[in-house]
Order: C-alpha cells, then structure tokens, then sequence
C-alpha cells in the first residue's frame, strides 16, 4: 500500500480528564497535610504555605526579604551550618514570596527525608535573622535592582502594575534601593511571627513515597509553634491609572509593551471560558497574536496574553518586546485583533483546534507529581472542586462561537485599558 | 533505570523505544547530528535559523503546528553547538500523528521565500531580546570568540552577527536541509505508552520510505592547546562591571568531564558553595558568583562568573578567585564535601528522570555522544571520581596559560 501523506492519521479527541486521588491529613486542630503519592522517582516536594505575600506586608519588600533570610540562621546553626547539612543530603531548601502567599519547599529524594526534615522545620520555625547576614543581602539585592533596572520588561512590568491597580496596592509594591536600605531586623522579626508563625496555611507532600513518610512529617510537625492561619486578607480593590503610559529609553533596539485591563476571578462562574478564549487570543503558539505579529509578519520574537488571576485584583495582559522601528505596526495590530474577536464570530475550525489543544495540554499538565501539586494548589487556594478540571472537557465541548464572542465583547474591549511601552521615541 | 530498545532501520534511522506506562502520554524526540559547530565561519546561525524554517509547510502538511495542535499535542525544539533537537508530546493514543509530520517535514520540507524572510526577522529579534537589548545580554559575543580562535564553539548558536541571518538565501537552506535532514543522521526516540511492536511499525511506516541521503560533513578543526594567558576588556552601559574567566577542560566524553562538573558544584553551586561563602558573603567582592561548564560534545570551557561588589577593583576580585584555585590546586578535598556534591548530583539525576521528555532527550543525547548506556551510567561515572582526581584536574586546567578573561566594565 502506497503512504498518502497528505492525509492525517486518525485521531481521538481527549474525552475526559481525571484528577487523581490525593490524601488529606490533619496534622493538628485544623492543619492540614495534602499527599500526591504519584510518579515513578522516590523523589519528594514538600510545600509549606504562609500567608506571608504581598498582600501582607506593612513595608515594601519586608515579604521577600523574610523569605529570603529564613535559610539564613537560627539559634543553634549559622547560615552555612544549615547550608552545609542541607546540601550534604542533597537537597534543595527554596522559599518564595507571591503577590498572595510565601512557600518554603524542601526537594530532597526520599531516602534522605529523614535527615533533611528536622533541618527545614527548624530553619521555619527558629529563624532569627542575623544582622550580618541581613547586610549582606540587601547589599547583593541592590546591585541586581539596579540589574533589572536596566531591563526594559522589568521596567514596563513595573509601571504596568502600578498603572493597573494604583501606586499602594500590594500587587504593585516593587522593591525600590531605599525600601531595601529601610529594611531592618525588627521588621521582618514582626512580618515573620506574625505571617509565618501564625500564619501557616496548609502543608503538602508530591512524589513517590512510603506511607511512613507521612507520619514522620506529622510528627516533626507536632512540636512546631505554627498556628494555623486565621487573619482576614485585606480586600483593597485597586483602581486603575487608564490610558497610554510611556517610558523612554532612547538607546533601545526594541520596546517592550504591556497592553491590559482588570479582569475576573478565578471562582467566577465565567473563568474558564475566559481562559479559552484568551488562549485562542494569545494563549498558545497557534494564538492569533502568535500567527499575525510574529509568524505572519516578524515584528517580535514572542507575543502572548495571560489571565492573571489573584486573590485580590485580576488582571488580563498582552505582553511583547517587538522591533523599535516597527512598533506602531505592531501595536495597531495588537488592537486590530481585539476588534476582530470582538466583531466577529470564530471559525470552527479555530475552536476546534484550540480546543483539542487546550485538553491535551491538560493531559501534559496532570501528568508527574508535581505538575500536579501545583493544580492541587491552585484548587486547594481558591477553594475549587476536584471537579474543577476534569469538568474543562464538558465546558469547552459546549462552548460555541457566539458564547466566545459575547466574552470577548465583555472582557477583551478597550475600555479601561492600561498600556504601557519601554522604548526609544 | 530508564529501560530502552534501540533497532536501526534500512535507511540508517536509528530508533530508541522506552516504555513508560505511568503516563497518559508518549513523547517523540528527533534528534539531527547538526549544530552551529557544523556552519561555514561566514555564515553562522544557520543551524538555529534553520530550527525555525522546520515549522513552516512541508510538502504534504500545510501547518505543522496546527495538525499537531488539533490532535492535542505540542512541540518545540532548540540548536546547540552540536546538535539540533525536536520534540513532540501527545496523548499516547495520537502518538501516530507525531510519526506523520516529523517523517513528512524531514522527508521534503517546502521551502519559500515567505516563511524565509518572516523566519529571519524573528531570529533577528530573537538575537536583539536576548543579546543586545539585555545588560550584559553579549558577553558570549565576547568570551567565545577569545577562548576559541580556530574551533567553530567560536561563536553563539544565534550567530555572530545579525548581519550573517540577513544574508541567507533559499538555495543554501536547500543544500542544507538534503544534506543534514536525513534519515542516515538522525536518532529518534519514542518514549511513553507505546509498545515496542507499534514503535517498530510506525517507525517503518512514516520514516522507512525516507531515502537515506548522502550527508558530507563540514570539516573544522580542533581547538590547539592555549599557551598564554588571553584577556578582553569592554565598555558598556552596564550598572555593575562583571568579570568572566573561561578555562578549556575535556569533551562530554573525556575523562575529566566528571570531575569538572563536581569541581564546578564545589566552587559555584549553592549556598555551602566555596566561592559564595568566601567571595560573597565572607568578603564581599562579588554580589553574585557562579561556576559552571559548558557541556559541549567536543572540549568546552569551565566558566566562571561574577558581578563586582560596587567600590571592588578587578584586580581586587580577580586576585581572590584566583587564590581560591589555588588553594583547590594545593589542598585535597575534604571526602565530606566530595559526598555533599555527590548527593546534589544524585537528586539532580533523579528529579531530571521524573520528565518524560527529559528521559527522551537524555536517551537521544546519549546515543548521539556514541555511549547510549550513557542515559543510565552517568551516576557511576560521577561516583567513580575521587579526591586525588579533583586534585589532578584542578592542577591541570587552573592555570592562567589556559585561560580567557573577560573584564565587562559599567561605563560611568
């Protein structure tokens, strides 16, 4: 038989999705652990969420640098003491500030958790800041400010936000070289019991593991002074600076742009419609701001838009670095295709390739236990079903052309529209 | 223990299956024994130019990217000194649609002038984003062509200049394509829940019918031994000066590799590292300092790179890096501290394995490097590493006849 290569093979359409079974635990009066036991390594990730984001803090940059220093010494081990055990057993201790939380992550294999656990809770749980080691981070975390100062994405993401939720909203709180200068022992001891040691959201473990495992977690965990968190979050609905925002940088090649609005939540019944359409828009290779600017036209490297969904403020955003002297192009078209999907309904054949796309793409997303603790994340913090993915498959599969349209007229119109460009003139 | 089968088809194809029934998904990874170390001089990033040119139309599939998206699968690739790698992920049971567009795009690629010219211009911006509009986005552009002057790692897989992308034209991507897109020069590998029978049918099926081509190499030469000390200095608009030292160390299947890599944990990484805790925190010379090798197929470079402390001279700076070496050169290493760096290599193995694609990429690798066991001996290797060999190879490679340097100062 002759191979007619220009016919596709048959394929099959994904026609459920299924978020496996994880284990919760409590720890104590109220706490929780949550286990994935998947994947085929004997690998661990162990997660401790704070309620210790942006969204926290009283100063500017007291959120990051509390997470920064809680490696950096406790009543009984120097920083490099507790680098040096850590890193012995071959593990990875990270801590990370978000707009709405702080996560402290142990990566160890599981042979060595044993050793490495009793190191990570007392990092967390008897950090004491030390004043030399203070010095020395806020000296290297100046010079990579000045850094990314020098970069234009950085300096458009930081007028972005500002512009898009106001000057004093945490989620535009960047770190100026004065905040970190004002930065102190004392206030990141108060952000540190008052957000970390109280404020304790959730722990969660992925990877292969034995069901000893669990029970040495919960046990360590007994002693531990962390009290479950109880405080409200502040709701402060930022107000947007609308319209056009320019920063010059005259000896640059390229601009970098940054085009959004206010957006919904994610627990808004319209969320994940939003999100497909916004792939369609820009949320994948195949995009249409993908096909135009770049594969059609050339103007830019890359070119997508995100949803960015926090607790407090969401936002919807276009972001690019394109070619300085094609950037009025670039940005007419940017607005052409908000038009397009606003006027007119998609093709089928569009939604049916998106479609496909987006529940494979679950498919790769669920798949290894960590991928998938970040889902559980997600479901864990915004309070969503179990049923919250697997039901992608029902919701895309009824979700028309003229569905897509009347969201795109709601959410993708220009007004309220914040854009910022970083450029020459 | 990644499990595998190799087979090798008429046309010189040579196929790697690894079973993984865990997953949902199957992988399908082409690598080309084709980088930017195979490019004329004058005409360099041609190989990663031609990455891009491999998703537009072929002959029988219009849309490379949209079959593939309708069937729920993703793809990317990238170019290296060495090699040119593609990658695809789909639901297991659409793995058939991988097999038809990389057998349908590696056997006739449509070439026009349209998706030549777009694809030019995206590489141009590719190169600006990353090497021009970025503070400190050139030092490569600067430190491979002082530590290489004869051997082609003398430049970036971007290319050198943008001026060597504008200049491409259709013929030379055609003699391009039918000389190093062949069957005869490729490894694929099918990693996932595929069994090994529809490996060996699918494969047969879609890349069988593929001609083998007569694929003639690029000769260039190797890289003659550094006998003094090389040194660059550029001024750019820059907030902080940065100094980069590279040392020529072996090829990815020599003898010192291994050791150079843990030499490099030993120094550079993490936070019980040598140079943090003395250069960083200790003495404040530098606000960020990192070691690490470049993983080249033929010899590479050991590299080290570190922003100055504000108000600290090079001189200052460079006296203590080198001090550091020396202590290393003179002074065994503690057995302890060779078992920490161990244990580090052992979590990175692992955590890497747990990646389906990795696994994939990891087999392909291997199998290009000419060792395909490679994918699961590389632990032993690094086991089989001992104080007196760190000892031997710092001895060896830190010595300043055998190294560039680079002083990027902020202009004031």
């Amino acid at each position: 038989m002759i191979l007619d290569r220009n016919i596709a093979p048959a394929f099959h359409a994904v026609k459920s999705l299924n978020f496996p079974d994880y284990h919760t635990y409590e720890v104590r009066d109220g706490l929780l652990l949550y286990g994935l036991n998947a994947g085929t390594q004997e690998v661990i990730r162990l997660d401790l969420i704070f309620n210790a984001g942006l969204i926290k803090q009283i100063s500017l940059a007291q959120s990051a640098f509390t997470a920064s220093m809680l490696s950096e010494g406790t009543s009984h081990k120097s920083a490099k003491d507790l680098a040096e055990a850590l890193d012995y057993y071959g593990s990875y201790f990270q801590t990370r500030n978000n707009a709405d939380d702080a996560v402290a992550t142990l990566y160890c294999l599981e042979k060595h958790l044993s050793k490495c656990l009793p190191l990570f809770i007392e990092a967390l749980t008897d950090s004491i800041f030390p004043e030399k080691e203070l010095q020395i981070q806020k000296k290297n975390s100046i010079q990579k400010l000045m850094v990314n100062e020098k970069k234009n994405s950085y300096l458009c993401k930081k007028s972005y936000y500002a512009n898009m939720y106001g000057k004093e909203h945490p989620y535009s709180s960047f770190s100026t070289k004065e905040s970190i200068e004002a930065v102190n022992r004392e206030s990141l001891q108060s952000f540190y019991s008052s957000n970390y040691i109280l404020g304790l959201k959730y722990l969660m473990i992925s990877g292969k593991y034995k069901d000893e495992i669990i029970n040495q977690i919960i046990e360590e965990m007994r002693s531990t002074p962390f009290q479950l968190d109880s405080s409200e979050n502040l709701d402060i609905q930022g107000k947007s600076n609308q319209g056009k925002h320019f920063i010059e940088k005259n000896d640059s090649v390229q601009s970098a742009i940054r085009i959004g609005k206010q957006s919904i939540s994610r627990s808004h019944p319209e969320f994940r419609k939003l999100q497909f359409l916004n792939l369609i828009f820009g949320g994948y290779f195949g995009s249409r701001l993908m096909k135009n600017i770049r594969e059609d036209k050339g103007l830019t490297y890359g070119i997508y838009s995100v949803i960015e969904p926090n607790l407090i403020g969401s936002s919807w955003y276009i972001d690019s670095d394109i070619n300085t002297k094609n950037r009025s192009l670039g940005l007419e078209e940017i607005y052409k295709e908000m038009a397009k999907i606003r006027e007119e309904l998609i093709p089928e054949a569009e939604i049916e390739t998106a479609r496909n796309y987006y529940l494979g793409s679950f498919l790769r997303s669920l798949d290894g236990p960590f991928s998938l603790a970040d889902r559980l994340k997600i479901l864990i913090d915004y309070k969503l079903p179990n049923t919250y993915y697997p039901e992608f498959v029902e919701i895309l599969n009824s979700l028309g052309a003229k569905e897509l349209q009347e969201l795109a007229q709601k959410y993708f119109s220009e007004q309220n529209i914040v854009e910022v460009i970083v450029g020459k003139k | 223990m990644i499990n595998y089968n190799q087979f090798k088809l008429d046309n010189g194809l040579t196929v790697i299956h690894h079973f993984d029934d865990s997953t949902q998904l199957c992988a399908l990874n082409i690598l080309y024994n084709v980088g930017s170390r195979d490019e004329d001089p004058s005409k360099t990033g041609f190989a990663h130019l031609f990455e891009h040119l491999m998703f537009g139309a072929s002959t029988h599939v219009k849309e490379f990217d949209v079959e593939l998206q309708i069937a729920g699968g993703e793809s990317n690739a990238f170019t290296s000194n060495d090699i040119t790698n593609y990658y695809v992920t789909l639901p297991a049971n659409n793995i058939e649609t991988g097999f038809w567009l990389e057998s349908s795009r590696m056997l006739s690629l449509d070439f026009n002038q349209k998706s030549l010219n777009v694809q030019k211009n995206v590489v141009i911006e590719e190169f600006k984003e990353r090497y021009l509009n970025q503070p400190y986005g050139d030092v490569w552009l600067h430190v491979l062509p002082l530590a290489y002057q004869k051997h082609p790692y003398n430049w970036p897989t971007i290319g050198k200049e943008i001026a060597h992308i504008e200049q491409v034209n259709l013929d030379q991507v055609k003699d391009f394509f039918f000389n190093y897109y062949a069957p005869n020069n490729a490894i694929l590998v099918l990693a996932g829940k595929i069994s090994l029978e529809e490996t060996k049918r699918l494969s047969e099926k879609w890349f069988g019918p593929i001609e083998r081509r007569g694929t003639q190499r690029n000769p260039y030469e190797q890289e003659p031994v550094q006998t003094e000390a090389r040194s660059k200095h550029i001024y750019n608009d820059v907030p902080l000066d940065l100094l980069v030292k590279a040392y020529h160390m072996g090829g990815r299947l020599d003898a010192d590799y291994y050791s150079c890599d843990l030499l490099s944990d030993i120094l550079g990484s993490g936070k019980s590292a040598r140079f943090y805790n003395r250069l960083v925190k200790e003495r404040h010379l530098f606000s960020e300092l990192d070691t690490y090798i470049s993983g080249d197929a033929d010899p590479g470079l050991f590299l080290i790179e570190g922003k100055l402390m504000k108000g600290v001279s090079f001189e200052v700076a460079e006296l203590a890096i080198l001090e550091e070496l020396e202590f290393l050169k003179n002074n065994p290493i503690d057995p302890n501290e060779l078992t920490k760096v161990l244990n580090k290599t052992e979590t990175n193995i692992r955590f890497g394995d747990l990646s389906l694609l990795n696994r994939a990429m990891k087999l392909a690798f291997a199998e290009f490097l000419g060792d395909l066991s490679l994918a699961n001996t590389e632990i032993d290797h690094y086991l089989s590493v001992t104080t007196d060999s760190l000892l031997e190879v710092s001895k060896s490679m830190f010595v300043e006849s055998n190294c560039s340097t680079l002083y990027y100062h902020a202009k004031i």
